[in-house]
């Protein structure tokens, strides 16, 4: 402080000085930054602290944010009072396949409709669109008649195979992103020889890293958090996912929910979005790279 | 070099693709072997319950009916309690309903009764020979779940409003415990209060903060009922639960919410929402945490009794006006659906689960869920540990006189009229409003929802 004050004393150091003030501005808005982390952060390690609390102390009041002593054994109990393993494995089996298959699915239609020309394609891509005004409350029950004619009712079915049929905002994302694809890229492939699904394989979908990426982590998401559909379908434990595991810790009405370990699940529950958001990440910054056309 | 790459996006597509296919035969491997019904003669009934400990305890219970049945296969399925009616409904317009189930969600019996749900179970018990006798259920409990001398359900287990009290807090305070006896003329509802303000301890320190007393006595709407205000009209109880008028800004009914919303803002003796939320967490019950001396509600609070911490005492609800009636009772019933093929075979699972020594099991493998059938309830009087099990016994069968069944039960669009009570209420929880003020709008659309179940 001292020598800062000396520096503005003597005019030599003028151009010191004003790098300095830049600086100061980068600090204060450094340092701000830091605290809206540390605020958005703070749910989120009072959550990771809380899966190392015992029941008693999660119930203190006023709350503690460090544990009194790290209960290990939660991670473990987990395992053993709610079948979590398995509820874990099917959870991300099912994601896993669904991602895959809204990818697919969703990039062969998205394709289609960005490349070729014809006879009411815009009557079609008005009514694919149109299936997106419709609520899931309003397709529930008939989807269900449908599912259990099929003798799907209790397996992993109605939960994929849907997945395998396109979505209707995914495919409009991606035909936006595909229209978008410079035309000459097309044409050099064309020279070469390329069939028109190689096109698809090769140049759009290597271009399309990002759009990709984003709708990987949505369809993840949104199959990772699904509650509804797999308690509508299925019916034995052994098939339960993690949301329908976790909503009966909290859904007894006759005891106080054990929140330590719903903080575990959650904390083990929170990691594979992590690692598909640190990997789709990479994809997002790939994609705006490759796209450029010189 | 190109036909290289070619080959390996094909692969990669048919492997994809394949994927769909795989995966359809995979899992239709799983749904061929439980729709097998033309296995012999064996039949496959699916019990639907909630999924929570305290019931899904019965499928433990599952290999020892098969080996007594060998033609019966019983097959557990479960939501969370939430989830639980949308999953019934949507079960049933799908054409997969379950065979058996009771009204462990939101909805009740008149709801389910007058949806058309429920088998008429009346000449399937004549067939089977089925006597209530033989399964000591009490009559008046049988009775419950009967519209114009038509069975619809069978009780086989019975929750009672009763008092819990943290006797470790009593202790501490020097205040007598509360007496279990219901003939205890000097037990009032004034006396309660009286002992709560001794047991109530305000500090600015949270960790010490403590409550004498939590009233859940009953639904929000059965409230006033307990201080022998009239609710609904008398036409409900027995023409399946549609009120053709109902009195909530009557001044008897003004009156008792007065006194229950003046627990916690003029005798400041019950704790406020937010005071139980933090201690106990979104819907956790506060008693447990040993912050609360009193705690007037249903039995099921009792479960999990031996794990509080703290010794747990129960005692009689006591006299609040209304003469004959002192304790709410939540019958829980199992039903046979109208869309069940295998009715008898369902039939057959109720009447094991009624078994003296099965009910008896039941009460030690759900951590302590009261037997319908009285000779197993000896046992369920004696399953906690800091209980004297004389005081079970005398609470129960003074609820059993002093009891009615739950008006959740027995009104047909509960969960909508329960909905609008939770949400009418809020701002008397919360202390922002008057009493008088917001009962004509309850009593106004209460009226709304009345008219439209009438239709």
């Amino acid at each position: 402080m001292i020598t800062s004050n000396r520096m503005q004393e003597s005019g030599v150091w003028t151009a010191a000085r004003s790098r300095h003030r830049v600086d100061l501005t980068r600090i204060v808005s450094f340092i701000l930054l830091v605290i809206i982390t540390l605020i958005m952060l703070m749910p989120l390690a009072f959550m990771v602290t809380t899966s190392f609390k015992s029941q008693r102390e999660t119930m203190q009041y006023p709350p503690t944010l460090f544990p009194e002593s790290l209960q290990f054994s939660n991670y473990t109990e987990i395992f053993s009072r709610l079948q979590f393993g398995t509820m874990y494995q099917n959870s991300l089996m099912i994601a896993v396949i669904t991602v895959l298959a809204t990818l697919l699915s969703s990039s062969l239609v998205a394709y289609g409709f960005a490349r070729f020309r014809g006879k009411g394609r815009n009557l079609m891509f008005m009514l694919l669109l149109s299936t997106m005004m419709l609520p899931y409350p309003a397709i529930m029950i008939p989807q269900f008649v449908l599912f259990s004619k099929l003798g799907w009712v209790d397996t992993f079915l109605p939960l994929i195979v849907p997945a395998f049929f396109g979505s209707a905002y995914n495919i409009f994302l991606l035909r936006q992103f595909f229209a978008n694809l410079p035309e000459e890229l097309f044409d050099a492939g064309r020279m070469d020889g390329c069939t028109e699904i190689g096109m698809y394989w090769k140049i759009a979908l290597p271009l399309s890293g990002a759009a990709m990426a984003t709708i990987a982590i949505f369809s993840f998401i949104y199959s990772w958090n699904d509650l509804l559909t797999p308690v509508l379908y299925l019916n034995s434990a052994d098939k339960f996912t993690l949301p329908v595991g976790m909503a009966s810790l909290t859904s007894s009405k006759f005891r106080v929910a054990p929140w330590h370990l719903l903080m575990v699940a959650s904390v083990l529950a929170l990691l594979p979005i992590v690692v598909l958001f640190i990997l789709a990440q990479k994809r997002f910054v790939e994609g705006i790279v490759l796209t450029g056309i010189k | 070099m190109v036909n290289i790459k070619r080959k390996w996006y094909q692969k990669t597509l048919t492997v994809l693709s394949t994927l769909l296919a795989t995966t359809v035969m995979l899992s239709g491997c799983g749904s061929g072997g439980s729709s097998a019904g033309a296995d012999g003669d064996a039949v496959t009934i699916t019990y639907y319950t909630i999924d929570s400990p305290d019931r899904t305890f019965v499928e433990q219970l599952i290999p020892d009916f098969e080996k007594q049945h060998p033609n019966i296969k019983v097959k557990v399925a479960t939501a969370p309690y939430e989830q639980f009616d949308s999953k019934l409904q949507t079960m049933i317009a799908g054409g997969n309903a379950p065979d058996i189930t009771s009204h462990f969600g939101y909805g009740g019996f008149a709801e389910y009764y007058n949806k058309g749900m429920l088998l008429d179970m009346t000449d399937l018990l004549k067939e089977s020979g089925f006597q209530a006798d033989k399964y000591k259920i009490p009559k008046n409990l049988m009775d419950i779940y009967q519209v114009d001398g038509h069975t619809y359900g069978i009780p086989f287990s019975s929750y009672v409003t009763l008092l819990l009290y943290n006797k470790d807090l009593f202790d501490a305070a020097g205040v007598a415990y509360p007496p279990s006896d219901y003939n205890d003329k000097s037990w009032t509802f004034e006396k309660m209060v009286e002992d709560a303000k001794k047991l109530t301890v305000i500090s600015d320190d949270p960790n010490k903060q403590q409550y004498g007393l939590q009233f859940g006595w009953g639904e929000l709407d059965n409230r006033p009922f307990y201080f022998g205000a009239k609710m609904y009209s008398d036409d409900t109880w027995t023409n399946g639960g549609v009120p053709s008028e109902s009195y909530f800004d009557s001044p008897e009914s003004i009156a008792a919410y007065k006194k229950i919303f003046g627990l916690v803002f003029d005798d400041k003796v019950s704790p406020p929402p937010e005071w139980s939320a933090s201690v106990a967490g979104q819907g956790g019950d506060p008693f447990v945490t040993g912050k609360v001396a009193m705690s007037v509600g249903g039995s099921w609070n009792l479960s999990g009794a031996n794990d509080f911490g703290f010794n747990v005492g129960v005692a009689a609800v006591p006299a609040g006006g209304n003469d004959k009636v002192r304790s709410t009772l939540f019958v829980d019933p199992l039903f046979i659906l109208k869309d069940s093929k295998h009715p008898k075979e369902a039939l057959t699972w109720i009447e094991y689960l009624l078994q003296t020594d099965i009910q008896k099991q039941s009460i030690e493998l759900s951590g302590g869920t009261p037997p319908v059938n009285q000779d197993a309830a000896e046992e369920y009087y004696s399953h906690f540990q800091s209980i004297d099990p004389k005081d079970l016994r005398n609470v129960y069968e003074g609820a059993y006189q002093y009891g009615y069944e739950s008006f959740n039960h027995l009104i047909v669009n509960y969960s909508q009229i329960n909905d609008m009570m939770i949400n009418e209420m809020q701002p008397l929880q919360n202390g922002t409003a008057q009493v008088e003020d917001v009962m004509p709008k309850v009593q106004q659309k209460m009226e709304e929802i009345l008219a439209r179940s009438k239709k």
